[in-house]
């Protein structure tokens, strides 16, 4: 990376005034006679002692064990940003009584079932208790600074008022600031927001997405503090705080007794700098809680701040960290089910240069047998960069490609960037300034700035009436040469700017209805691939579920994109990252996330692809993608020896779809997510919290991806106390917690099955996961030491919002005493399927059963079966009954 | 009988109905109820012929006027019309026309087209094959016939540099006589004109005729003012006068003439410079145009032509010699061109004859020509053997795409391909190469250029000189199980 061209926090104005900040200097006091309470909620003024200025605290009691904390200008100057309901937040959160418990000395308490908030007023902090334990405190450290709104002081300043000045803020960059050659005018002066947000008890915290560092995040003491503001950054570096793409600002704290979360609701720049300490007594009722053996307690200080809108802080307080996904997920809402395909492999580079490359592509896949569902085109595909337009001559009849694509159950995806090339000619720029949609300079005309075409402008993608807009241009007579199967990629939406400060447009440029960039920044990205999935809904008028991919995001995200981890590198160190930066996404909610296979920069050599796409088979999001100066690498170009294993790797990817679509299916419900650090299902084995170099898709498969150069073997880190783990391939047995070092030769992907689980599979392969649709399930038992097993089994059409009717199929799975139920939970009648039952694979029986029997419709019927007496692993030959079916089969 | 679903007629025979089925490479043993009944039980995937059932198996297409093919059964019943016959999607997903007839009309008319090609193509490539042959028999026998006279040429040479060595000696010596001969009369005549010039100076400057040349006499002449003071003081005449106050002319030419003749002026000139001197020099305020510059005139300018006399020419003998060594020398230089030529020629052959023309030579009609392609943006241009580039065709410098390099084909069949290597490099990248696939073709013929990888480069190419002799006519349809 090229470390000048990106601020460091001493290079930002705010972020140098609210980290010169030392510990107690906030002179915020609580005027308790100003309390008013409500059934659900509380207001309280704050009071500034060293600026007069007063301040409004809202505590919100929130559903699910959540609270609000909303600190806010009692009469500020000038509006303060808040994103609109809808565009974060899917709706005003549904509010739970509080109860008001009285004052107390200087503190304040209030009650919420379990849970206890109190407010001390001098100085003011706020406490919160979960089950009478100490769990989040808010300015315990007293770093809050809120920079009131104000009017310029007219130079030059009487003396006086200028040293009162100087005394209050500490210093510069006030009303201006440079960076480089460029100047932010800043005519609202200095706005930003910070307060301390601690975690007491806790040592791991994790979150804040997107940055390329370790799951675990790590105390800033001597670095910069991890970064929120959405940038385009050029080769990015590993294991550091700096900004990238995309800014989910959510933190999860974690210890062996709860989890806890911290949605820091605000859309402008922030940075997040964390500390580990120890507990401060007085927030324990009883000081033996104190001391957990001969130790104090832990405790993670956190210090938040942003360059403007408002402190409206969330609070949920788990307690399983399932409860914290589920509470986040009923703020800012889940990713709905993706259309299966989306699921699957998909197939990128920069670029497919022409219909015949593209057919070429296609037909050797097949010719070499390997599945995948989507080949997508770059930027290059266009007339002249200009978006929703074909390059004629390369790309003549691309009706008719999309045509040959879908006979065989594929689709295509087009990159289409919010970067409007300036040219007479292309009249998605021309309607756009002419209508007046385009964001502006701080001088008023529209902004101009070099991306990718040349001279650009940007739809003002805040704006509703924008998005309705761009939403239409995705329309089939719109967007002339597309068709159903084409679906969308939304790139340089943070969006990069490449002649403008940081790669980005300037914080000083306004959006249609007055906002700077600075105040809506990390949410712009996020408002582009809100309104093209708009696009792709409207055009099968909401029929048809979309698939958009973003590279820029921010909370809510989920909702409409799945997100990428942008240009990384075809090197190891790259490979090993995507692990811990993908867990983070989906710990923050973006649970469909991936990152490039290979690697976007740079040639992998033959062993770091066939790797790379083995992880990338257990990942949530798995496309190939590179970078246009590389070689061609399509996996059948590769050796035997590696098309055979990147073959097996994307199979293995095509037997877990159902597994797969069903997590799916169950985040959307509960916004869990749908890859998951050990830590998230093994909450009390603290040896697994700062693991992330082996993870867990759903609930019930361990993976362990190969990231080291020539690794014959891999430590595998087996979690949980007598919890037993199959080899997905050989149903050999691990048990926890061990970590052992298993062989992995190239062709083997650690990947393990929880014993106690049933997965459901389609061991059939085919070209493509659309052609799968109505072939028959394995059902696959993996026993635990109790010789139970339980797992369920998600199905509907694949690709349309008819579940949302009810139009699905729901199957429990459970195994005990010798039998395996099947209990359909749902369909109702809207639902049928002729996907059928074909096999029944039970591993971890000790013994060889006489006889095997189905109960099914009142009648009982014999089914053959073999048992591997080394494996202890017995497979039920054809129960043949359809899937959506109540059934038994007992071994005897 | 029937056979099963998917089974081949060649297969036929293991698949027999009643009875257990073997599975064909991994010999289990299941119920003959167990084959195709879209259940894998076979390691080996035989008992599933005709269904999905097993992922290693495959399905035969009857494809009935066409010709029978293997499918894998992955492909069964997926909705997709893999077999021209369409009984791979038996469960009707999808429902597939059938296109064997069609397709085997097609293919047999392809074939036909090909055939033809191949004809035609075979018959150019025996021309070129015999053309090859003989520009390279021609070739090597050239070289063979120039590495001989190479021995004579260079002997010839050799002898003629001894008889030219002989005869440049004496010329070099008579020669050299003469030359020094004439610098001494030259030198003798510098003299004898120096002492007329004292003289005549001597007069000029004794203006009181007293045979003596003085102080005040010296001081006329502004030309001796050593310090440019405007006058010539005492002390500035006697410096030049050898520290006498006056000399008689047989001291001023011994002496004195010597030191003086470079700045001395004749009376008329001597008095013009003193004249001019306290007016003003307008050459100061507009300078004079530059003189125009005519090629060898300079020198003539500031010395004015007193004819330089010239070498009288050679005496007779010494021209007999000169006339002599230029003979021998003409001889040599005509012989040593002679090698020259034939090494350069020895060489090209060389180069020639290293390059790998295919088996029968049949490429090397194709070198020394270079063939074009353009497409929407650039001409592409090959040049066999040599070189591949790219021009905009807007105009602008070709960049290189690569230098011969070898063939590039698969090993069973290396001709069919060619890459041309270490062309420009690419900013960022590696050196630009190209790879050249080969077609037969009844014409050369560039036909194609694209860039699949930045910077690599692929051509297609037909030629006759990749055409095979063509199979004899087929007989009428053959329908065989593979």
């Amino acid at each position: 990376v090229q470390r000048d061209n990106f601020r460091t926090c001493s290079q930002v104005g705010f972020c140098k005034r609210q980290r010169a900040l030392e510990h107690g200097q906030s002179m915020h006091v609580v005027l308790p006679d100003t309390l008013k309470v409500s059934k659900n909620s509380a207001t309280l003024e704050v009071l500034d002692k060293k600026t007069d200025v007063r301040f409004l605290l809202n505590i919100f009691g929130l559903k699910d064990n959540t609270f609000r904390v909303k600190l806010s200008e009692a009469k500020p100057l000038r509006e303060r940003y808040e994103p609109p309901l809808g565009d974060v937040l899917i709706k005003e959160p549904e509010r739970e009584d509080i109860v008001y418990a009285g004052q107390s000395g200087n503190q304040l308490t209030f009650t919420k079932g379990s849970a206890r908030l109190v407010v001390t007023t001098e100085p003011f902090r706020i406490d919160v208790y979960s089950d009478d334990d100490p769990v989040i405190s808010i300015n315990a450290q007293g770093l809050l600074k809120f920079e009131h709104t104000r009017n310029r002081p007219e130079p030059p300043a009487p003396a006086d008022n200028q040293e009162e000045e100087n005394k209050e803020d500490g210093e510069v960059n006030m009303w201006e600031e440079t960076f480089k050659s460029f100047t932010d005018s800043k005519p609202f002066g200095p706005t930003s927001v910070g307060v301390d947000i601690s975690f007491p008890g806790v040592e791991y915290i994790y979150g804040i997405p997107e940055h390329a560092d370790s799951l675990a995040l790590k105390t800033t003491k001597s670095t910069d503090p991890y970064r929120l503001f959405n940038l385009d950054v050029f080769e990015y570096e590993l294991y550091n705080p700096m900004a990238l793409y995309g800014s989910v600002p959510l933190m999860l704290a974690h210890n062996e007794k709860r989890t806890v979360g911290v949605f820091w609701l605000n859309a402008a720049e922030t940075w997040i700098d964390i500390s580990s300490n120890v507990a401060d007594k007085s927030i324990f009722s009883n000081l033996a809680d104190f001391v957990t053996g001969n130790n104090e307690i832990p405790q993670t200080d956190t210090h938040w701040f942003s360059e403007s809108g408002v402190i409206d802080v969330f609070l949920m307080l788990g307690p399983a960290p399932n409860d914290v996904s589920r509470q986040y997920a009923a703020l800012t809402g889940t990713t709905p089910i993706p259309p299966l395909f989306s699921v699957s492999y998909h197939q990128c580079r920069w670029n497919y240069n022409d219909q015949e490359d593209v057919r070429t592509v296609d037909e050797n896949f097949d010719k070499f047998d390997i599945p995948y569902d989507v080949i997508w085109l770059d930027i290059e595909h266009t007339d002249g960069k200009k978006y929703f337009t074909w390059d004629g001559v390369k790309f003549p009849s691309s009706e008719e490609m999309l045509r040959n694509l879908s006979s065989k159950g594929r689709k295509m995806v087009t990159i289409v960037d919010p970067h409007l090339k300036r040219e007479e000619n292309y009249r998605v720029y021309t309607e756009a300034r002419d209508k007046g949609l385009l964001v502006k300079t701080a001088g008023g005309g529209d902004f101009d700035g070099w991306c990718w075409p040349g001279s650009s402008a940007w739809p003002d993608f805040l704006d509703p009436k924008v998005r309705e807009w761009w939403a239409d241009k995705f329309a089939l007579t719109e967007y002339v040469g597309s068709a159903l199967n084409l679906f969308v990629w939304n790139d340089m939406n943070e969006p990069a700017v490449f002649n403008a400060p940081e790669v980005t447009v300037n914080r000083d440029i306004k959006h249609l209805a007055g906002w700077e960039n600075r105040e809506v920044h990390n949410i712009y990205g996020m408002m582009v691939h809100v309104a093209t999935m708009e696009g792709l809904l409207k055009r099968t008028n909401y029929q048809e579920r979309g698939f958009v991919l973003t590279r820029s995001f921010f909370a809510g995200s989920q909702r409409t994109a799945a997100v990428w981890t942008g240009d990384n590198m075809g090197e190891w160190s790259h490979l090993k990252i995507s692990n811990p930066m993908i867990l983070s996404l989906n710990l923050a909610g973006i649970t469909f996330s991936g990152a490039d296979v290979g690697g976007f920069f740079r040639n992998p050599d033959n062993e770091l692809i066939t790797r790379w796409y083995q992880a990338g088979a257990f990942q949530p999001f798995f496309r190939a993608h590179a970078h246009l100066d590389t070689k061609r690498r399509e996996p059948y170009l590769l050796p035997e020896e590696n098309i055979n294993a990147i073959r097996s790797a994307i199979r293995a990817r095509y037997t877990f779809l159902p597994y797969w679509y069903t997590l799916f299916h169950l985040s959307e419900e509960s916004g869990a997510p749908v890859m998951r650090p050990l830590w998230y299902e093994f909450p009390t084995e603290k040896a697994t919290f700062g693991l992330d170099d082996v993870f867990l898709v759903g609930p019930s498969l361990l993976v362990r991806p190969v990231t080291e150069q020539g690794a014959t073997s891999a430590n595998v880190y087996f979690p949980g106390t007598n919890q037993l783990w199959y080899d997905i391939e050989t149903y050999e047995t691990y048990k926890g917690p061990a970590e052992i070092n298993v062989p992995a030769p190239l062709s083997k992907i650690p990947v393990y099955q929880r014993g106690g689980s049933i997965i459901p599979r389609k061991m059939r392969p085919r070209r493509s996961s659309t052609l799968m649709f109505s072939d028959p399930f394995t059902l696959v038992v993996c026993l635990d030491a109790k010789q139970e097993a339980e797992g369920q089994l998600y199905l509907d059409d694949y690709h349309s919002f008819g579940y949302r009717d009810g139009a699905y199929g729901m199957v429990k799975y459970s195994f005990h005493s010798h039998k395996l139920h099947s209990t359909v939970s749902h369909p109702g009648t809207q639902f049928t399927t002729s996907e059928w039952l074909e096999r029944v694979i039970i591993a971890g029986l000790p013994h060889e059963p006489k006889r095997v029997t189905l109960h099914f419709s009142g009648q009982t019927t014999d089914l053959s079966f073999t048992f591997d007496n080394a494996k202890n692993v017995l497979t039920v030959r054809k129960p043949g009954v359809n899937i959506l079916q109540s059934w038994g089969i007992s071994l005897h | 009988a029937q056979r099963p679903r998917g089974v081949s007629s060649s297969k036929a025979s293991f698949y027999q109905e009643g009875k257990e089925f073997v599975c064909l490479d991994s010999g289990q043993v299941i119920p003959w109820e167990y084959v195709n009944d879209d259940y894998c039980d076979c390691s080996d995937g035989t008992d599933e012929p005709g269904t999905s059932a097993c992922s290693n198996g495959f399905f035969f297409c009857e494809n009935r006027a066409y010709r029978g093919t293997y499918i894998a059964s992955s492909r069964v019943n997926d909705g997709i019309c893999d077999c021209c016959d369409g009984s791979d999607e038996y469960e009707e997903r999808i429902q597939c026309s059938n296109t064997c007839e069609e397709l085997g009309k097609k293919e047999k008319e392809e074939r036909e087209a090909f055939r033809k090609l191949q004809e035609e193509g075979y018959k150019i490539k025996q021309e070129y094959i015999q053309q090859g042959k003989r520009t390279k028999d021609e070739k090597r026998a050239r070289l063979s016939e120039l590495e001989k006279e190479m021995a004579e040429l260079t002997s010839a040479r050799d002898d003629l540099q001894q008889k030219k060595d002989e005869a440049e000696a004496p010329e070099k010596e008579a020669k050299e006589r003469h030359e020094k001969a004439w610098e001494e009369y030259k030198a003798e005549r510098q003299a004898e004109k120096d002492r007329v010039a004292a003289i005549h100076a001597f007069a000029e400057l004794d203006i009181n005729s007293d045979r003596r040349v003085d102080l005040v006499e010296m001081q006329r002449h502004m030309e001796f003012d050593i310090d440019s003071d405007g006058t010539v003081s005492d002390e500035e005449a006697r410096e030049y006068l050898d520290d006498s106050d006056s000399v008689e002319l047989e001291k001023f030419q011994e002496r004195i003439w010597a030191n003086i003749k470079d700045i001395y002026k004749p009376p008329q000139e001597a008095m013009e410079e003193g004249e001019r001197q306290p007016s003003e020099q307008p050459e100061a305020v507009t300078p004079p145009p530059p003189p125009p510059q005519e090629e060898g005139k300079g020198e003539d300018d500031t010395k004015p032509a007193e004819e330089e006399e010239k070498m009288p020419p050679y005496d007779e003998e010494t021209q007999k010699l000169i006339d002599a060594a230029d003979a021998a020398r003409k001889e040599y230089n005509d012989a040593d061109q002679k090698v020259r030529d034939a090494e350069n020629e020895i060489n090209g052959l060389k180069k020639y004859l290293e390059v790998d023309y295919g088996p029968d030579e049949e490429f090397s009609s194709l070198r020394g020509q270079c063939f074009e392609y353009t497409d929407r943006e650039y001409t592409y241009k090959l040049c066999p053997f040599d070189r591949a580039v790219q021009k905009p065709k807007a105009g602008g410098i070709e960049t290189s795409l690569g230098k011969w390099g070898h063939w590039y084909g698969p090993e069973e069949d290396k001709y069919d391909a060619m890459k041309y290597e270490n062309g420009q490099s690419c900013w960022n990248g590696p050196n630009r190469s190209c790879h050249v696939n080969l077609h037969c073709g009844t014409e050369n013929k560039l036909t194609g250029a694209s860039e699949p990888s930045r910077c690599e480069y692929q051509f297609e190419f037909t030629t006759p000189a990749r055409c095979s002799r063509p199979q004899p006519e087929p007989k009428e349809h053959v329908h065989e199980d593979l």
